[in-house]
């Protein structure tokens, strides 16, 4: 792990304290996976962005696993001389399924504000500190308790639910 | 951090609107200046754009999710839909991610990978030259439209020729790709490509050397280099103010490091040098076409490797450089024949934000230019080719000459033909 860190620090040029690090892997010649828990996320998300100046920021993608949440943030640092980017795909592991919170990213990039409330709205993940955490897709009449990209929910249970706005709607108008 | 605040921010009850606007400009849900729903409010004061805002998700259609409950292999021809136009890149990614977790990588024979390049580059073409066609009728200058869409005709004729359809090739399958491109085709093609990049370059001087168009696009909407590095645009947009970032170029997949071409990228950062850039791409984009075809000619390999319906754990991000911009997949599997969960973040959405911030303080005559600057898409599949199954004979026909037909037939009960 640590030759892998190692080269990642490297490349980016900082040091990144390994206590906050859960792990890091290699996923190919100049593509990294780096892990790490939602409570430490904040602290090394600030190493990535200001002192690495990782500015770019390509997407985030939430994901169901068995026992828990993740969140993880697709980072690409680009090296302008070189015109050459090394993605870094950053992974926040143990989001509690009973009560999903992770801290926002806000701060450090701007479009991480509609990413995070795309998330919010599909899989009910809490971004603490977002300053405008709403529904950003799903249409107006839709549940709140129903978090469509959740495993629980079944393509037929919510092409049910979609029917029934549609019926509730036509029927209002 | 009024000034970098992210947009889609707009409450229905309009109680944010910025307090020194004195007018609300909505264009959408439904408008005849946009192809796709999407909602723009305009918040102006006099003739100026105070504050842009816009709300998305009119268009929803689940893919996703959809995706969770289909089999890899189904799923190969669910995700060119993702978009109408630039249907094959969303492909590409999608097979080379399969291609990875199947662990065929290194398989796939160099033959395949030109072949996927050369729907991949042929899709750019025919984007960008509909792009600046309709940028042409946003500006005011139909002719430029009508004449860019003409010889656009000359790149679909080949896409069709190599593939059976207009707008979705669907060449590629995990593995591989579908079919070839034989040696008639590849000769049919040649004088065509020919002829597009003499047309093309006609288009550069249009845009270049007519001064009503240019008056309409230079100095207008300018993205400065920090405003883009704050506000993230991706692609052409990106590239048009300074950011020369292309995933061709910046982590190369296929064979784009093995084939000669040249990055495009300009500093000025108005709508004219996202114009440029466009155009310069689609001549680059067409010698590109050129070399893949000579190197067709020599290459030899096997086109498809099979691979097991079942896929090993494991996961996988990669991207693409699509028309629009930077096209991103997050696979992951969990050793069964389905997805476990697949992530699509397709360019417009990264664009938006950057286009809504050069629209602070302009016009409101530029918006139609501004808006379209970061290429919203539509597909153009107007008409149908019928075959009469006994005697072979093919019949390319529009859509209202088959309306027509087929209300005849009915109406007086005799066959179609």
């Amino acid at each position: 792990m640590s030759e892998t860190l190692k080269e990642l620090e490297g490349i980016l040029n900082v040091t990144l304290p390994e206590n906050l690090v859960e792990e890091v892997i290699k996923v190919e010649e100049g593509h990294f996976d780096l892990l790490s828990s939602a409570s430490n996320a904040y602290d090394l998300m600030k190493i990535l962005h200001g002192d690495a100046g990782i500015y770019y920021l390509s997407a985030i993608t939430g994901i169901e696993r068995e026992k828990e949440f993740q969140v993880c943030y697709h980072l690409q640092h680009r090296i302008e001389e070189e015109f050459r980017e090394v993605p870094i795909n950053f992974i926040l592991t143990k989001i509690d399924k009973g009560n999903p919170k992770t801290p926002s990213m806000v701060d450090f990039y701007v479009s991480a504000d509609y990413y995070e409330r795309e998330i919010y709205d599909f899989f009910g993940i809490y971004f603490e500190n977002h300053p405008f955490l709403q529904r950003l897709i799903l249409p107006e009449k839709w549940p709140d308790d129903v978090r469509p990209m959740r495993k629980e929910y079944s393509w037929e249970q919510l092409k049910e639910i979609t029917l029934n706005i549609a019926r509730q709607i036509s029927e209002d108008d | 951090m009024t000034e970098f605040r992210s947009r889609f921010r707009t409450l229905v009850d309009g109680s944010d609107a910025p307090s020194d606007a004195d007018h609300h400009i909505f264009i959408g849900p439904q408008h005849p200046w946009a192809e796709e729903p999407a909602h723009f409010i305009i918040h102006v004061k006099g003739e100026r754009v105070v504050e842009a805002d816009i709300r998305i998700g009119f268009n929803l259609r689940g893919l996703e999710k959809a995706m969770e409950a289909k089999t890899w292999r189904q799923n190969t021809m669910l995700i060119p839909r993702a978009c109408g136009i630039c249907s094959a890149v969303h492909q590409n990614i999608y097979v080379r991610i399969v291609d990875r977790l199947a662990g065929v990588e290194d398989q796939i024979s160099e033959r395949a990978k030109l072949i996927r390049m050369f729907s991949l580059e042929a899709e750019r073409v025919h984007s960008h030259i509909l792009w600046y066609g309709i940028l042409a009728h946003d500006a005011g200058f139909d002719t430029m439209l009508h004449i860019s869409w003409r010889d656009r005709e000359m790149i679909m004729d080949i896409v069709e020729d190599i593939s059976g359809n207009r707008v979705n090739p669907a060449l590629m399958l995990p593995g591989g790709v579908k079919r070839d491109i034989p040696k008639e085709k590849r000769d049919r093609a040649r004088p065509l490509l020919d002829e597009l990049v003499k047309k093309v370059e006609y288009h550069k001087k249009v845009f270049t050397e007519e001064i009503s168009i240019r008056n309409r696009l230079e100095n207008v909407g300018v993205l400065t280099k920090e405003d883009a590095k704050k506000t993230t645009p991706n692609g052409p947009t990106g590239r048009g103010s300074g950011l020369p970032f292309d995933v061709r170029k910046s982590y190369p997949y296929e064979l784009y490091d093995k084939i000669d071409w040249n990055l495009v990228y300009y500093n000025e950062g108005d709508i004219l040098a996202t114009t440029l850039v466009r155009i310069d791409e689609t001549l680059e984009s067409l010698q590109m076409l050129k070399q893949i075809l000579d190197q067709l000619e020599t290459t030899q390999g096997e086109l498809l490797v099979r691979i097991k319906p079942r896929i090993a754990e494991g996961k996988y991000m990669t991207r693409a450089e699509a028309p629009r911009g930077e096209d991103l997949h997050y696979g992951i599997a969990n050793g069964t024949d389905k997805p476990e969960r697949y992530k699509i973040r397709s360019p417009s959405l990264g664009n938006i934000d950057a286009t809504l911030k050069r629209m602070d303080g302009e016009y409101i005559a530029d918006m139609p230019v501004i808006l379209r600057s970061y290429d919203p898409c539509f597909s153009c599949t107007n008409r149908v080719m019928i075959i009469n199954d006994k005697t072979g004979e093919k019949l390319i026909i529009n859509q209202d000459e088959f309306a027509r037909k087929a209300i005849k037939a009915k109406k007086y009960n005799r066959p179609f033909f």
